[in-house]
């Protein structure tokens, strides 16, 4: 477990200086202060908009981060040849992939967390702060959890270009899984093509069972036993790809 | 007494695009005792780093196996006893070597309360003093590849896997590490040592190996594995042309530098040569055994 958080400590100072994490951060944030600009509805209206630009912008901030860093993170270890005295520890391939993984999910928690405190501030000043935006951003984290996961996973499979740009994919079609992919299934006449659009809708995470932005907007109740069968849906499937990537990193040769 | 390093048939086999694969290395075995320095020597190609990788758990191996210790190599407890300093050691750039050398203590698990000064210990035993707390983008190769000393030292190993050690080191920085290598086997240490400095590691190791082409070639110690040139070097002074005559009748071969005359004869003729140095009433300056040095040696079993 120590090696798992010494590592995860590096990977943090590490993504802490990459040009992406303050640029896609300072970007959302910018994005949401500026949101006070909306005074030009009434406060019921401006206070619905607020809550669903900002849990947009959250949402997107948090995938891109997740991405652009979980996808270089083996990889960059790798080509620039430091996990070499790392892994001539007694140091395991499944603990330098959890390390990274850890380290990069923290770093993007860090991030979330900056722009959730000025979303928390926005919405105190609107007297219109309550539980579910804790709940909101609660799964908008554990949604994080997933993209990187699928993000590192691919990673220890090709290079960092590809796997960014297939974990975009899967963050987007993961995003639309319900809304758009299921009347695709129910609309393909051909068998074959059928079962291969049944295969990819069924191996795409459905995030958008983490996106509680509408509860949070409309302030609706959601069931706990939901909520519970999110979050176990959530960390088995992150599980589930980081167990790949372990799997793809320990078979590699370095 | 158990092996420190060891390895059985070892062979690993690089496959190419097109079908196409490279032998690296063919049947391979090892056998590095404890507490000796052992030199790795081979020509670039030759297979060293794809053993070294091996034993590290970097590679795996096509066929036979490695042992560290005795435990298979592919078993994270066998780098327990390890400390490895790659050939070009890289580190992140951001931090400085005190934060690389702690988190490697922390790596090899060594104690929270016993990290400082342990640390502290091995940057003052590199010379990493001063530059302690400047970060690596600010350093030179030299003070890099002390910082990759460091870090294989800190976890108070059993063992060391050293790939080039002085490269990019001045030579006072070199004669550094050799004094380091000796006090590590003073330490009962072993080190498993690859480097092209020959003559360091004529002077250090105990035993060396030579790999060419995946193949053990040599493996010894450097007096076992360099040849005995059956000729004798002796020096004299004012030789003539009549006992020059009978010097080249022996079939020994001479020549003059800075006053003096040196000859080479074979050594079952030596005693013939002293005695026409002592008719002809000339000084016997040195008398010398030709042996083959290590470099010669390495040249033959490379070749």
């Amino acid at each position: 477990m120590s090696h798992i958080l010494i590592l995860a400590r590096l990977t943090m100072l590490e993504n802490a200086r990459k040009q992406v994490f303050h640029v896609v951060t300072l970007l959302t944030l910018t994005i949401i202060c500026a949101s006070v600009l909306l005074s030009f509805f009434t406060l019921g209206v401006q206070v619905k908009i607020l809550k669903d630009l900002c849990m947009t912008s959250i949402l997107f901030c948090g995938g891109v981060l997740a991405i652009a860093l979980a996808a270089t993170a083996i990889p960059g270890e790798v080509e620039s040849r430091t996990c070499y005295p790392t892994l001539a520890r007694p140091v395991t391939r499944c603990q330098l992939v959890l390390g990274k993984y850890f380290g990069t999910l923290f770093t993007v928690y860090i991030g979330l967390a900056v722009i959730g405190l000025a979303f928390a501030a926005l919405l105190v000043g609107r007297h219109a702060l309550d539980w579910l935006l804790v709940l909101a951003l609660g799964y908008a984290l554990l949604e994080v959890a997933i993209i990187a996961a699928i993000s590192m996973c691919l990673s220890t499979f090709t290079t960092p270009a590809v796997a960014a740009m297939v974990s975009f994919l899967v963050f987007i079609a993961g995003s639309a899984k319900i809304g758009y992919f299921r009347p695709l299934v129910e609309n393909v006449d051909n068998p074959v093509a059928k079962a291969m659009v049944k295969g990819v809708y069924h191996l795409l995470p459905n995030l958008e069972s983490f996106n509680f932005k509408d509860a949070l907007v409309h302030r609706l109740h959601v069931p706990e036993s939901y909520l519970i069968q999110v979050a176990v849906y959530g960390v088995l499937y992150a599980a589930l790809a980081l167990t790949v990537a372990k799997y793809a990193f320990s078979r590699k040769e370095l | 007494m158990q092996s420190a390093i060891s390895t059985f048939d070892f062979t690993k086999v690089y496959k190419l695009r097109h079908g196409k694969t490279k032998v690296a290395v063919s049947s391979l075995d090892l056998d590095v005792c404890q507490g000796e320095i052992f030199g790795f020597l081979g020509p670039n190609g030759a297979g060293k780093t794809t053993t070294i990788k091996t034993l590290l758990g970097f590679i795996h191996p096509t066929s036979g196996r490695a042992e560290i210790l005795g435990i298979p190599v592919d078993r994270p407890e066998a780098r327990i006893p390890v400390g490895y300093l790659p050939e070009q050691p890289y580190f992140h750039k951001f931090m400085t070597p005190v934060e690389i050398i702690s988190m490697h203590a922390g790596l090899s698990s060594v104690p929270r309360r016993e990290r400082k000064d342990r640390v502290q210990e091995v940057i003052h035993m590199v010379g990493l003093s001063e530059i302690a707390k400047i970060p690596v983008s600010k350093l030179s190769k030299g003070q890099v590849q002390r910082i990759g000393l460091a870090q294989a030292l800190v976890g108070d190993p059993k063992i060391l896997i050293l790939d080039e050690p002085a490269s990019g080191l001045d030579p006072l920085g070199r004669r550094q590490v050799r004094d380091l290598l000796l006090r590590q086997r003073e330490m009962g240490r072993t080190i498993f040592l690859s480097s092209h400095l020959l003559s360091e590691i004529e002077t250090v190791c105990d035993r060396v190996a030579v790999l060419s082409h995946g193949k053990l070639t040599a493996m010894g110690t450097p007096g076992e594995i360099k040849e005995d040139s059956n000729k004798t070097t002796v020096t004299t002074q004012g030789l003539k042309a009549e006992s020059l005559a009978k010097v080249d009748e022996l079939g020994a071969t001479a020549y003059y530098s800075e006053g003096d005359n040196i000859i080479t004869v074979e050594s079952s003729k030596l005693y013939d040569l002293i005695d026409i140095l002592r008719d002809a009433d000339l000084p016997l300056t040195s008398v010398m055994p030709e042996r083959e040095s290590l470099e010669d040696a390495f040249l033959r079993f490379a070749a």
